[in-house]
């Protein structure tokens, strides 16, 4: 064993000495050929292997020579009979994980020392046998391995265990064999064994629910000893009641096992418990009321890990059922000064989240005490919780405001910074009372901003929103401010700002001009040829632009192509006498390769980002299609669907379709991938039998010139129909193409290539597509002014249903509509149940929906009152018509 | 997954690294990223007083014994909770082995012994034996008292 190496005493210098003290690598491994010796001298080598391990436990690596030598070294230590050096050569061993081709210097004497009559030596050796042991070697050991499973010493039978969770990864198959033994150790008096036996059990039999099902089942009638098996129990009840789903019908199951557990006297499985109740899917205030009692409970406990514990958890919940964790609101403010800040973190964004508008000032200024000792990471995390809470409260913004410029004045970092700037920006963009005084927060930020990425972003976003404003002159100031004092990209985008506000507001215009002839003369080519171009389009002879508006269209416009298409051209261009002309770059919209698109799937927030929310989707798809000469003439798009897959995921080519409607087309966009890095796919086109649509007819296409591996493309069909008729029909789709093989070194492709066919799935063009989802803010108002004048009513058996809800969400479906104030969740066990729908009609007609639903307890037949009202009589029959046929 | 078993002393210099599952680029980033929390947390706490973060899906529990910080990081099931059992299991066998919440000097005299230890606590990112007594006697190679 390690002993000291320099005498103990109690001089002072002396106790600062360490062991280690100028340990060197190579001295070491000089040390370790004490291991070769004849006369073994046991305490040496362990001090030899002390040190070894020190280098290792420090990050120092061997390379494959030093490990080679000193693992044969070791081996060597195996004739000595003393107990304590064996235990370090096995660690040694584990630690230096020799190669494949070494191992077998060693398997013998672990093989006998697995067979051992010492049970300990029979331990380790399974523990080192599975560490450094392949495929092939395990089958020869699975007998003993088996045995150990069962052996009598716990200590044994959780080497063996443990060994088999690990070797579960590389040699499924083997270990699957183990079943009945594992089954044997569940049932073991040893409280380890039977937490190490459930652990491994549940992962052999993890892919099949009823095996899972069944070991829940009986786990939890029998009996657990250990606390952590009993949270690994919790945790696979919960993955049995998630995948059970029959959440809504009558009580559910283990609900009673998991209330128990909340009683358990292991804290561990108390919160355990806890947490897994709240995490039901559709969990009722009913369930949820025990589990925030005892989590409430911990909110106070001297130990800060359960504190830790019981607050994340409320802070989960509160995100989805807010109104029971308001209970617990004085406990969480006092952990506001918990000396532990993540444990403080959490508790303000819960109260963030639980707290009422009237709470709101007293919460912000226990906050501001909090927010000056905190690290940035947790600052980020409270602003985005008060970003959420103004939302919700647009009457507070003031408040929050303040709040919000107050933390943009003091210290953080960049990431801190664009927080809070995104925050407010959020805040001016959704509340317009916050945007003159939100406006002027980003002018006084920038004046001092060290940034330049943020600086540039917001004078880009006020050149969007000052000249709205009622005084657009007092933003002046601090933009041409930003010309003198800053470096060259923002100085050229303070030149661009200012040309907005010259080109929006007229009254500033000879001002502006003022300030942008002085830019003429400005050390940075950018910024000088920015202010040329603004001075000639805003105040020209005509010679660039004709009107005020091709002005402002320069301006604020969008450049009508794509960013991505631009950039490359770009890049092709090379300087000659010819000018770069812009309507050479082509518009088709190229999407992204896979990789990057979800990298864009986060949300988007903030600056920069474009405003959310289903009206950029459309007015994308709308300007996608209208660059297409074949459907420029289609009129006004009235809904795009979201994407209906066509393939399988991971088939070799993917492919889904968006249906356009309009008054009298219906143009479907077909986004294909290659997934396949040895093809190109060329002439790509969806060939379409409609011959079960009858009131469609082809009228146009346009194939795809090229599919490369990775990159999605498009190719689109439309369809004529009789204007205004929600026409419906399906549609069977053929990928026609011709492909070429790909050299996957060099990445260029055959010359010729082969005609080939790809079945895709059927499309069906339903009612549903005809329906715009449009929400109304209070259903009641627009039901009454709308009035009765074409108010249809009917009533509808719909067969026998599982529950309410299946009825419920399957009109929903069928109609496409909005439902409105949260009428689309059925409460648990409820008989009968009333829905709100709200929609727009193709032809732009407001239609809205009274659904009453009735189920029959023991026939399970369930019954709908449908009352449509709309703005058009035949609108209203055609709701009653989907349905009736639907 | 136990991503991570590491022992500081009070300078911030590593005593012991043991990592399991996290890729060798990224320790020395986990390296300074614990050691940091340590210095920014851990002046004027109680020996074996736990302190908790969570770094996006991954907790960290640490503590102080003596001169020496322990840090614990896991994942998964390896959540708060568990990680507490593991550190206190830690801390006790620590004690143990030192007699007392150990000095810089005495960790390093017991460092053999302790990395015995924490080879029956941890192997390869799981929990094995939780009972310091039962450490104490494994590590000489003892059955378990009990048996």
């Amino acid at each position: 064993m390690a002993q000291p190496l320099a005498k103990k005493d109690d001089d002072r210098d002396d106790e600062e000495y360490s062991p280690f003290l100028g340990i060197e690598k190579g001295a070491v491994l000089q040390e370790a050929r004490v291991f070769n010796d004849p006369q073994l001298d046991a305490r040496r080598c362990s001090q030899v292997i002390t040190k070894l391990l020190y280098l290792l436990n420090q990050g120092e690596s061997f390379t494959k020579v030093e490990a080679t030598e000193v693992f044969f070294s070791v081996t060597k230590l195996f004739q000595s009979r003393d107990i304590g050096l064996r235990r370090m050569v096995y660690l040694i061993i584990k630690e230096l994980s020799p190669s494949a081709d070494e191992v077998i210097i060693v398997t013998s004497s672990l093989m006998k020392d697995m067979n051992s009559k010492t049970d300990m030596y029979r331990a380790n050796a399974i523990r080192v046998l599975c560490r450094i042991t392949d495929g092939t070697l395990l089958t020869q050991i699975e007998r003993y391995l088996k045995q150990a499973i069962v052996d009598k010493n716990p200590v044994v039978a959780s080497a063996a265990l443990v060994s088999g969770i690990h070797l579960l990864q590389t040699n499924p198959e083997i270990v699957k064999r183990w079943s009945n033994e594992v089954q044997d150790a569940v049932q073991s008096r040893a409280a380890l064994v039977q937490f190490h036996a459930v652990a491994l059990l549940h992962q052999i039999r993890q892919n099949d629910r009823l095996a899972v099902s069944k070991l829940v089942t009986s786990l939890t009638r029998g009996n657990v000893r250990s606390p952590l098996a009993q949270c690994l129990l919790i945790r696979y009840t919960s993955q049995v009641i998630r995948e059970s789903g029959n959440a809504q019908a009558g009580d559910r199951p283990f609900y009673d096992y998991l209330e128990a557990c909340l009683r358990h006297k292991a804290e561990m499985v108390i919160l355990e418990a806890a947490r897994a109740i709240t995490e039901l899917h559709g969990v009722t205030p009913r369930e949820l009321t025990p589990a925030i009692t005892v989590l409430q409970l911990f909110l106070s406990s001297s130990k800060p890990v359960l504190r830790f514990a019981a607050v994340r958890t409320l802070n989960k919940v509160a995100m989805t059922h807010p109104v029971p964790v308001t209970n617990c609101n004085i406990d969480m403010e006092s952990l506001i000064s918990d000396q532990n800040r993540s444990i403080a973190t959490l508790a303000i964004t819960t109260l963030l989240k639980t707290g009422n508008e009237s709470s709101v000032d007293r919460l912000m200024k226990q906050i501001t005490n909090f927010m000056s000792d905190i690290a940035d990471e947790f600052k980020i995390v409270v602003v985005e919780a008060i970003r959420s809470l103004c939302l919700k409260f647009p009457l507070k913004f003031r408040a929050l405001m303040n709040f919000l410029s107050n933390i943009l004045r003091e210290e953080g970092g960049f990431e801190y910074k664009k927080a809070i700037v995104d925050s407010i920006v959020i805040l001016i963009r959704d509340i317009p009372d916050a945007k003159e005084s939100g406006l002027l927060h980003l002018c006084e930020f920038i004046e001092d901003c060290e940034f330049t990425y943020l600086s540039t972003q917001i004078l880009h976003f006020l050149g969007i929103e000052g000249p709205k404003t009622s005084d657009p002159s007092k933003y002046i100031r601090y933009i041409y401010n930003r010309v003198h004092l800053e470096n060259a990209t923002v100085r050229a985008s303070a030149v661009s700002t200012l040309a907005k506000f010259g080109a929006m507001v007229d009254s500033l215009k000879p001002r502006v001009f003022i300030l942008l002839r002085r830019c003429l003369f400005d050390s940075d080519d950018e910024v000088r040829d920015r202010a040329t171009l603004y001075l000639n389009t805003l105040g020209g002879d005509g010679s660039v632009v004709e009107t005020d508006n091709d002005v402002k269209d320069f301006l604020f416009g969008s450049l009508d192509v794509p960013l991505v298409n631009l950039e490359t051209s770009l890049k092709n261009y090379e300087a000659s006498e010819e000018p770069f002309d812009i309507n050479s770059v082509p518009k088709e919209v190229k999407s992204q390769p896979l990789a990057e698109k979800k990298a864009q799937s986060k949300k988007p927030t903030g600056l920069g980002a474009p405003p959310t929310g289903p009206a950029s989707t459309v007015a994308a798809y709308e300007a996608l299609l209208s660059s297409i000469p074949e459907f420029s003439n289609f009129r006004k798009l009235f809904k795009s669907s979201a994407p209906v897959e066509l393939t399988e995921p991971e088939t070799e080519y993917a492919v889904n379709v968006v249906k356009h409607i309009f008054d009298s087309h219906v143009v479907f966009q077909y986004n294909c991938t290659n997934t396949i890095p040895e093809q190109l796919l060329e002439d790509v086109i969806v060939v379409v039998d409609a011959s079960e649509a009858e009131e469609f007819s082809e009228v146009a296409s346009r194939s795809l010139r090229s599919l490369p591996y990775d990159t999605p493309g498009q190719t689109f069909l439309a369809f004529e129909k009789p204007e205004g008729v929600p026409a419906v029909g399906k549609f069977t789709n053929l990928l026609r193409f011709i492909v070429k093989e790909v050299d996957p070194t060099t990445g260029e492709a055959e010359e010729d290539g082969v005609e080939d066919e790809y079945q895709l799935e059927d499309l069906e063009v339903v009612a549903a597509d005809y329906i715009l989802k449009v929400p109304v803010f209070n259903f009641k108002n627009a039901w009454d002014s709308m009035g009765a004048d074409f108010e249809r009513v009917d009533e509808y058996g719909l067969g026998p249903r599982e529950n309410l809800t299946e009825a419920v969400n399957a009109v929903i479906n069928l109609l496409g509509m909005q439902p409105c104030e949260g009428t689309e969740v059925v409460a648990s066990n409820s008989r009968s149940h009333t829905c709100v729908l709200s929609g727009v009609y193709i032809g732009n007609v407001k239609v809205l929906v009274r659904l009453l639903f009735g189920i029959d307890s023991s026939s399970k037949e369930v019954a709908m009152k449908l009352t449509v009202r709309s703005e058009d009589g035949a609108v209203s029959d055609a709701i009653h018509e989907i349905v009736a046929s639907g | 997954m136990i991503l991570a078993v590491l022992f500081a002393n009070s300078e911030g210099n590593i005593l012991v690294e043991r990592f399991n599952g996290v890729p060798a680029e990224e320790r020395l980033h986990w390296r300074s990223f614990l050691v940091k929390l340590g210095a920014d947390n851990l002046r004027g706490v109680k020996n074996e007083e736990l302190l908790v973060a969570c770094h996006k899906s991954v907790y960290i529990v640490y503590t102080v014994l003596g001169d020496v910080s322990i840090y614990v990081v896991g994942k998964d099931e390896y959540d708060e909770l568990a990680l507490s059992e593991v550190i206190f299991v830690i801390t006790s066998a620590v004690k143990d082995v030192c007699g007392k919440p150990p000095t810089e000097r005495l960790f390093l005299d017991k460092y053999g012994r302790i990395c015995l230890c924490l080879d029956e606590i941890v192997w390869k990112g799981l929990l094995e034996n939780t009972e310091k007594d039962r450490i104490k006697r494994l590590i000489r190679l003892k059955p378990p008292t009990e048996f």
